[in-house]
């Protein structure tokens, strides 16, 4: 169904002079996306990386899933202005509003702005420095933000025309690296 | 029209005596000064907590009418640009906004300040718990904020202590704010000044309105606001539009009916001489004794002194045909001079009332009615012409009817005495023992206000408990103590809650382990876990620096304005000392409560409710004892000026007519407050002059009685113009004080007919 539609909208972005235009058109053309996800989380602290596992949903306009499995069960789901933060095994549930976190804002920005194809919020949080076509490219984000950028310095994204498939953040705190597979 | 040149002038000259009085008489509008002086340790207590407690400093706003996010958005917007605003102590909305270096300060001195900093959470099972919490925590999506606190603090003492100051979390937080149903964003401000600094509070207000407008709020979005400063405000609006409407159609209805009798408009400038001099009189007076107006006592007062149009009223309407209106006024002076001494004697009670706000009221009617009548004897026959006004007639049917009642005077009696018995039957009307139902602010607001703080989660504070200390240090440890032992019956607020005293600080710090002890069990702690070996030196490092660190104390608050602004309201430097409060949020059992207070000395416990009930029973108490003192006043008066038959004859008019009035006050379903006693007593010294001058033509002719008949009735009418438009004010005082003379004043008339001489020869 979602390859479908992507599919539709390839010869339109195709026509396109502009690739990383084309990259958004297909991915604002991509109304819904499920995949599973391994992500590998350097932590200076620790000797060796941090291995989770989950599924990742996105549904436009601007609600994004982050299910975590393994090791310990966790929500991280981001709708509107809302993100909230669930950890069963700890009791914790927490509701946070993006506009008292601007800190957060860029971040959760650089993966839903780029789901939604809306390259315009992407450059209001991000330098964006694109390269590639539709088939394979990379956008490398940097914050525009001075005080996030001493804490995050660049996240790059890879993908295959509509579907997101890595997310690497460089930070202080190490790097981490989200790998995704789409769901069946 | 020359004829009444003296008059104007006089009145000319007493209108522009009036603002400059007025530019020298300072005007209050605090509802304690309606509470009498304190008697005990706990009621001197409550007085000073209504006047100046941090209840008194608080401004609760609501922003409701959009979506939950745009009220967020509001709310985060009003709380940033009132925390910059140097008026306020506090703004809390629900989001931390502990600034950075609060939160360095803090954060350094956890160790002493965290009620979770026990030697249990450093023995080595606790520490591979908060280990593998801090792995677990490093995994999440929260990693960043876990990574920023919790290789320090991995016993979580920090966090543990913020969120015990959150409280409970008895209000509900969405989109990073409190949020109760509704939606309604909501948002506490505690001033700097006083809640009795009106014009600071007004500022304040003012401050919140312009932020709430400055955060941009959408079409629809409304800001409710509920404080001090709003309650004077409506207070202040209330009183004014309820005078403002009262006396404008009164003056129009008097003047209207003023017209009709006397055939002419000077009437009207005849009645404001008295009036005017005895304004100024009893605000002179209040004014030179107390120093400052209670604005209540002003409103009062000055319609209490509209009794003093009946004075020139009687004057006039008792001029026999060709008498020189100086001789009537000599004529008649011994009956008002008697009516006067009477209606003063009456008002005596409230000077000694304990109310510092019913003294005032007491005083000024006293005074401007002494002021009006001799302005009545002496002014009036000076400036108008000696032929004075001339008067119509009455309709002869209703003065026949009126004249003939007292061949009735058994029925009437009758009456009274049926009446009597269902009162004592019924028990009579019920007393109100609710402070806010005296209070000049409007019910809704009040409502308003009582919604705002119950969704805030503020207490319910029914239960509040003292204690005194020589210094501040002694005043925590006390709180300390105190809070330990009532700890069984209830969840205790105080101030050694947010800053332990310093022995509390000293003792949590010297149960720290050692570097090397506590450098080893972290050792053993970490073992299997995939922590690197240096992973937790900061908290090495920082729980070495905390035991250099001396304690924080209240004074060297300088950089945690949160942290001061949290106990401010719970420990606070008095002239004899520290004083701190303890406020139970959560009473489980009252009895062991007190029983538990009571074991520890010096702690004295106030139940707000039964203590301000107590007040006013009190009040109530020594208001109706002054008042008997009063009567019997009253009663020795009339005795000396008419004798024993005659002071009997008036004074069973007199308390018929208050039987008669408390009896409709019942019917009704008034609940008595002190205010009604009040103008039962202004009532008592109105009904007086009706049956005082009723009875005056006891061996005159018919004509003259006649007369007497009309200028009483036209001091009723005139009276009833007035007072039964108060009894359709929302001011509480307005309202008792114009239903209970209202209704007084027509049972007292019809009784002064009724229970007037016999005359010989019936007209």
């Amino acid at each position: 169904m979602t390859g479908r539609r992507a599919l539709l909208a390839l010869p339109l972005a195709a026509q396109a002079p502009d690739p990383l235009a084309a990259v958004m058109a297909v991915l604002s053309a991509t109304r819904e996306s499920r995949a599973s996800f391994v992500e590998e989380k350097e932590v200076p602290e620790l000797d060796r990386p941090i291995v989770s596992r989950g599924t990742l949903a996105w549904r436009a306009p601007d609600r994004l899933e982050k299910r975590t499995t393994d090791p310990a069960p966790e929500l991280f789901l981001v709708e509107g202005d809302r993100v909230t933060l669930e950890r069963p095994q700890r009791g914790l549930r927490e509701t946070i509003a993006l506009d008292a976190a601007p800190e957060l804002r860029p971040l959760v920005e650089a993966l839903r702005a780029t789901l939604a194809g809306d390259i315009a919020t992407l450059r209001q949080h991000h330098e964006v420095a694109f390269s590639g076509d539709t088939t394979l490219w990379r956008m490398v984000l940097v914050p525009r933000s001075l005080r996030l950028r001493g804490a995050v310095q660049r996240i790059a994204l890879e993908g295959r025309g509509g579907f997101l498939a890595v997310v690497e953040t460089q930070g202080n705190e190490g790097r981490t690296r989200l790998m995704a597979t789409p769901a069946p | 029209m020359r004829r009444f040149a003296r008059l104007f002038l006089a009145l000319a000259v007493l209108a522009a005596a009036f603002p400059l009085l007025l530019r020298h008489v300072e005007l209050r509008s605090d509802i304690t000064d309606f509470l009498p002086a304190a008697g005990t340790e706990e009621a001197a207590f409550l007085l000073r907590e209504l006047r100046s407690g941090a209840a008194t400093r608080l401004l609760v706003a609501g922003i409701e009418g959009a979506a939950p996010g745009e009220l967020a958005g509001i709310s985060r917007g009003m709380a940033q640009r009132l925390s910059a605003d140097p008026r306020f102590a506090l703004v809390t909305n629900g989001s931390t906004l502990v600034n950075e270096e609060e939160a360095a300060l803090l954060f350094a001195h956890r160790y002493a300040l965290s009620p979770a900093a026990t030697p249990a959470a450093f023995a080595e099972p606790a520490l591979r718990a908060s280990l593998e919490g801090v792995l677990d925590g490093l995994q999440s999506s929260a990693a960043p904020l876990v990574r920023r606190f919790a290789l320090a603090d991995p016993t979580g003492a920090f966090l543990a202590m913020l969120r015990g100051w959150a409280g409970e979390g008895r209000v509900a937080t969405e989109h990073g704010v409190w949020m109760a149903a509704g939606p309604r964003a909501l948002l506490l401000a505690q001033t700097r000044a006083a809640g009795l600094d009106t014009q600071a509070q007004e500022a304040a207000v003012a401050a919140v309105r312009d932020a709430f407008a400055q955060a941009a709020p959408p079409a629809g979005a409304r800001l409710l606001l509920s404080g001090p400063g709003i309650f004077a405000a409506e207070a202040a609006a209330t009183v004014r539009a309820d005078v403002r409407l009262v006396s404008t159609l009164s003056f129009v209805l008097v003047g209207g009916f003023l017209f009709w009798r006397y055939r002419s408009p000077m009437m009207l400038a005849v009645v404001a001489v008295p009036l005017a001099a005895g304004t100024l009189a009893g605000l002179a007076v209040v004014a030179a004794v107390f120093g400052h107006v209670h604005g209540a006592a002003l409103g009062f007062g000055m319609t209490m002194l509209g009794v003093v149009d009946d004075y020139p009223i009687l004057l006039v309407t008792n001029r026999a045909a060709g008498e020189a209106l100086r001789d009537t006024a000599r004529r008649i002076w011994p009956t008002l001079r008697l009516a006067v001494a009477a209606a003063v004697a009456g008002l005596a009670p409230m000077l000694a009332s304990g109310f510092p706000g019913l003294a005032q009221l007491g005083l000024f009617a006293a005074s401007g009615l002494v002021a009006a009548a001799l302005a009545t004897r002496f002014l009036l026959p000076a400036l108008l012409p000696p032929e004075g006004l001339a008067v119509r007639p009455l309709p002869e049917r209703l003065a026949h009817a009126l004249l003939r009642l007292p061949a009735r005077r058994g029925v009437v009696l009758a009456l009274l005495a049926l009446v009597a018995v269902a009162m004592a039957a019924t028990g009579g009307p019920r007393m109100e023992r609710d402070l806010a139902a005296l209070s000049p602010v409007p019910e809704p607001v009040r409502a308003l206000d009582g919604e705002l703080r119950a969704q805030v989660g503020a207490p319910d504070v029914r239960v509040v408990l003292a204690l005194r200390a020589d210094t501040a240090e002694a005043a925590l440890q006390a709180a300390e103590r105190a809070a330990t032992a009532l700890s069984g019956a209830a969840t205790i607020d105080h101030a050694a809650r947010f800053l332990p005293s310093a022995a509390t600080q000293r003792a949590r710090l010297a149960a720290l382990p050692e570097d090397a002890v506590l450098a080893a069990r972290l050792a053993a702690a970490r073992e299997g876990l995939p922590f690197r070996a240096t992973a937790f030196d900061p908290f090495l490092a920082d729980v070495a620096a905390a035991r250099a660190l001396a304690p924080l104390t209240p004074d060297g608050l300088g950089a945690a304005p949160l942290l001061a602004a949290r106990i401010a309201p719970l420990l606070r430097q008095e002239p004899d000392g520290w004083r701190a409060l303890l406020l139970p949020t959560d009473i489980r059992d009252p009895a062991a409560l007190r029983a538990a207070a009571a074991g520890v000395p010096g702690l004295l416990l106030v139940d707000i409710k039964a203590e301000t009930e107590a007040l006013l029973a009190a009040n109530t108490g020594i208001a109706l004892r002054w008042a008997a003192l009063g009567a019997i006043a009253v009663l020795l008066l009339l005795g000396a000026g008419r004798g024993a038959a005659g002071g009997a004859r008036i004074a069973a008019a007199l308390g018929g007519a208050l039987l008669l009035t408390f009896a409709a006050l019942a019917a009704l379903g008034e609940a008595i407050t002190i205010f009604h006693l009040t103008a039962a007593l202004l009532l008592a010294g109105v009904g007086m002059d009706y049956a005082l001058f009723m009875s005056r033509s006891e061996n005159t002719a018919g004509e003259d009685a006649a007369r007497a008949l009309g200028s009483v009735i036209t001091c009723m009418v005139t009276t009833l113009l007035t007072f039964g438009l108060l009894a359709l004010c929302r001011t509480p005082v307005l309202r008792a004080t114009g239903l209970t003379v209202t209704i007084g004043v027509a049972a007292a008339f019809l009784l002064a007919c009724a229970l007037a001489p016999r005359r010989s020869t019936p007209i």
